[in-house]
């Protein structure tokens, strides 16, 4: 479904992605992992559009879709929960779930696409008209996606849903990923939280400065890596040298 | 980037400057040889008109901030030297409410000159501190608001300024040496403002706001005392202008001059002195060029209709195009120098590809 | 002296801030550039009323709705042409350019029509003397507030009911998310300087109607009203500029009664360092939005 090859990316004279290549096909959840600052947010960024890459290619369901606009992208099916939420504090759950719905509307699957929405995020309609800002962290997380998914997206893309919020809240949003996924929506997930993403994933790809370190299934990863000396720089007194 | 720099390790871009000052007295030289009288105006014109430009470069290039103030300090200090400057009985005969203690008033140019500066400097330093806390589009809005209100103060301040009307009678004491000497004085400050400690704070400061605090630049510091002296320098150029046309009023320092002045700025490129006096030399020779021949087509006959504003909106139409194309300006944000020339035709690697 | 005929010139007054400023934050609540050819869409519209009203011989509404369309389509043009272009470099850039338009706007009219002011012809009823409620005023006086009720009525219910204000609220908000959802950039902008030159449009006509006549810089002083006024108000929120409207308006009517009548000719000034000080102990403004400062990129 979707192909990245070699992308490059750069923040004005700081190059982000040095040629990075991954793939997320149809009905897998994939997890982008990596540190702070390893470039995943900047991968997500490439893909749908907010960045624009300075080499390689995107490819989306054939399409080459590298240097559009958000907006176009997103009819092309693309649909991201960006990092930090990204609510639309001044307007209210209302309206955040319509402006979601924007491209896509259909005046008589609307409302029907609420029920769902609330189905999936019962607090959604007991705050449907308050502000955006009034809600929680986790609250507004839970918006961020259902606002994503008003557009019926082809592949969803979640930029660390799990930041900052509580650990109730974590798993929350990751049993709700989960549920997506098994109403067979493609995701790709970034995520800080390690240890959740490689619980549901299918496929993981781990970023390092850049560059990609590692590629496969969870359990390949576990059994080449250590993962908390990646994270943590050494579990313990021991594992001093880590090597990928 | 808090490291102190000593002025006399030549930084970037000291050729180039030092370069443009040879070319500058070596044109006031040919200029005043060879040319005719109105050429010789000319050129004094341009230099005093460069000696503002790279005040207002030397704060605006170095801070990112459109200083829409300037000229409202421009004209503090015209109208300080010119009343110092003049002689008591054209005072009193020129400006017939003025204050007796003004009239009476009177010192040899250069130093009303210097004075002038200092009195727009001193008013800078008096208005600018809380300005210069104010970001984004309120800071814009309330420059623009300052030059308003000394233009107001200007034009209503019968008892000094003789209000809306014509001042006049000042002594004239810029030739074409005088002009061209300040000029390469200031060129040579606004280089070894641009590369000493404020300078470097400052810039870094324009570049990224919150890496600069981080690092300890007081932003609001930096940016205070550079408006201040760039207010002096304005000031000193405001009176040396006085002192070319010996008789002006307030509109020649307000929003039409502002336009001028930022233009010469834009276009050659804020960040750079190179780009500064590049910008002031296209705008000047194009506006004189529009201006003869707007007078022509008024004169001669050749259309029917009066021809007024074809200078500024030629004017306004390159800017446009220049802001669209090359935003940096034309010569851009670093210094012009030959080995950036050279480097242009050999591909060599990317300098400035670092790997974070 | 606080009589019926100062309300009504005060609330006509405020109306009239209140229109000028919302059209400038319009524009600004989404780019977040304050529009320095603003001025000129009111000019643009004042020159169309001179030329129909004296060329053409239309009947005088028809010329005011002419001059409003022309206003607004001044102002998407110099979007389209000029702003776009700019709008992914700096702000600063974009800053500029508004200054350049505006330079370009008015030199074009001395260019093309004069550098002197021309008369405008009017409605006769437009300065008759109206009384109501035992208050007599202009009939314009009460045009304006009528209109700024109906104006404000409308764009309330645009920017709340209908999707286009729902995005262009967002956009104010987060730009860049805004497109995220699938919103056209082009388009929320576009509809901005619409809107914005409409209500400069709309504006130019009661102006115009003060002095009968237009000039090439008449729109300076209207640019200037807007600037102070947003900036009282809250650059923030559509809310803040309406009432720093009426704020200003109060201001300039209250000052034109206090001042000695040696200091008249400096109540702009007055007004501007009050306006500046009271930035300096709330410099964002009587009403806080809750938009963030987000540049669009």
């Amino acid at each position: 479904m979707l192909a990245i090859r070699e992308l490059q990316a750069s923040y004005g004279a700081i190059r982000a992605l040095h040629g990075i290549s991954l793939e997320v096909k149809e009905g897998e959840l994939v997890a982008l992992l990596g540190t702070n600052g390893a470039g995943k947010s900047t991968t997500l960024k490439s893909i749908c559009g907010v960045l624009k890459p300075t080499g390689g290619s995107v490819e989306f369901l054939g399409e080459d879709i590298s240097g559009k606009k958000p907006e176009t992208i997103l009819k092309r099916g693309i649909s991201l929960v960006p990092e930090g939420r990204e609510i639309f504090t001044s307007l209210t759950v209302a309206e955040n779930l319509r402006l979601g719905a924007f491209s896509s509307y259909e005046r008589g699957r609307y409302q029907q696409d609420l029920e769902e929405m609330f189905s999936l995020f019962p607090i959604l309609k007991e705050r449907f008209a308050q502000p955006g800002g009034l809600l929680s962290g986790g609250e507004q997380q839970q918006l961020a996606i259902a606002r994503a998914l008003m557009s019926h997206p082809k592949l969803l893309m979640l930029d660390e849903p799990s930041l900052g919020l509580s650990p109730t809240m974590v798993d929350l949003i990751f049993d709700l990923i989960v549920k997506l996924r098994e109403r067979d929506t493609t995701i790709l997930l970034v995520e800080q939280n390690a240890e959740r993403a490689l619980k549901i994933a299918d496929r993981v790809y781990v970023l390092n400065t850049g560059t990609m370190e590692f590629s496969g299934t969870p359990q390949q990863l576990e059994s080449e890596l250590d993962i908390e000396a990646v994270y943590f720089g050494g579990a313990d007194d021991s594992s001093c040298e880590v090597t990928l | 980037m808090s490291a102190k720099k000593s002025i006399f390790t030549a930084p970037a871009g000291r050729s180039t400057v030092l370069a443009l000052i040879v070319l500058l007295i070596v044109g006031a030289v040919l200029v005043n040889t060879f040319a005719e009288f109105v050429w010789i105006g000319i050129y004094t014109y341009f230099c005093v008109t460069l000696m503002m430009v790279l005040g207002l470069q030397m704060f605006m290039g170095n801070s990112g901030i459109l200083n829409w103030t300037y000229l409202g300090f421009v004209g503090i200090g015209a109208y300080a030297s010119s009343i110092l400057s003049t002689a008591p009985q054209l005072k009193s005969m020129g400006v017939p409410n003025m204050y007796p203690a003004l009239v009476q008033l009177q010192m040899p140019v250069l130093p009303a000159l210097i004075v002038g500066g200092l009195v727009a400097a001193a008013i800078a330093a008096i208005i600018a501190w809380p300005l210069m806390r104010l970001s984004d589009a309120v800071g814009v809005i309330t420059l623009f608001a300052t030059l308003i209100v000394i233009h107001v103060v200007m034009t209503q301040w019968d008892n000094v300024t003789n209000g809306p009307r014509t001042f006049f009678g000042v002594q004239a004491f810029t030739s074409i040496w005088v002009a061209a000497a300040a000029a390469s004085l200031t060129l040579f400050a606004a280089h070894l403002f641009r590369e000493s400690s404020l300078g470097l704070r400052l810039r870094a400061s324009r570049d990224d706001r919150h890496a600069a605090m981080a690092v300890g630049v007081s932003v609001v510091a930096v940016r205070y005392f550079t408006f201040v002296l760039s207010s002096f320098v304005g000031g000193v150029g405001g009176g040396l202008w006085a002192h070319y046309i010996t008789s002006f009023s307030p509109t020649s320092f307000y929003v039409v001059e502002t336009f001028v002045l930022l233009t010469m700025l834009v276009i050659g490129g804020a960040g750079s002195i190179s780009g500064a006096t590049f910008g002031a030399v296209a705008i000047t020779v194009m506006r004189e060029g529009l201006r003869q021949l707007e007078g022509y087509l008024n004169n001669s006959g050749v259309i029917n209709f009066e021809v007024y504003g074809l200078t500024e909106v030629m004017v306004a139409v390159l800017l446009i195009t220049i802001l669209i194309w090359r935003p940096d300006g034309i010569i851009g944000g670093r210094e012009f120098t030959l080995s950036r020339f050279r480097r242009k035709r050999s591909p060599n690697q990317d300098p400035e590809a670092e790997t974070a | 002296m606080i009589n019926g005929e100062f309300i009504i010139n005060t609330l006509s007054l405020g109306s009239l801030y209140a229109l000028l400023a919302l059209g400038l934050v319009f524009v600004y609540g989404i780019l977040k550039l304050v529009n320095f050819a603003y001025g000129e869409y009111l000019m643009v519209a004042g020159y169309a009323m001179y030329v129909f009203g004296t060329f053409a011989q239309l009947p005088w509404y028809v010329t005011m709705v002419l001059a409003v369309l022309i206003a607004a389509l001044t102002s998407y043009l110099t979007e389209l042409v000029a702003f776009r272009p700019v709008r992914s470099k700096s702000l600063n850039a974009m800053l500029v350019t508004s200054f350049a338009v505006s330079v370009l706007l008015q030199n074009a009219a001395v260019l093309f029509v004069s550098p002197r002011s021309r008369a405008v012809p009017l409605p006769p009823a437009f300065n008759q003397s109206v009384t109501l409620l035992g208050v007599t005023s202009p009939l314009r006086n009460l045009l304006t507030i009528a209109t700024a009720v109906v104006l404000l009525t409308a764009l309330t219910l645009l920017m709340k009911y209908t999707v286009l204000g729902i995005a262009m609220r967002a956009a104010a908000d987060k730009f860049t998310t805004t497109r995220l959802m699938g919103v056209p950039a082009n388009l929320v902008i576009s509809v901005a300087f619409i809107i914005s030159g409409f209500l400069a449009g709309v504006v130019s006509i009661f102006w115009v109607g003060r002095s009968a006549s237009v000039e090439p810089l008449i729109g300076f002083a209207p640019l200037l009203i807007a600037f102070i006024a947003t900036v009282i108000g809250g650059m923030h929120s559509l809310l803040g500029a309406v009432v720093g409207g009426f704020v200003y308006g109060l201001l300039f009517n209250v000052l034109s009664i206090m001042l000695p009548a040696s200091m008249i000719n400096y109540r702009d000034a007055f007004m501007f360092v009050i306006v500046i000080l009271f930035l300096l102990i709330r410099p964002e403004g009587l009403i806080r939005g809750g938009y963030t400062e987000e540049r669009v990129g």
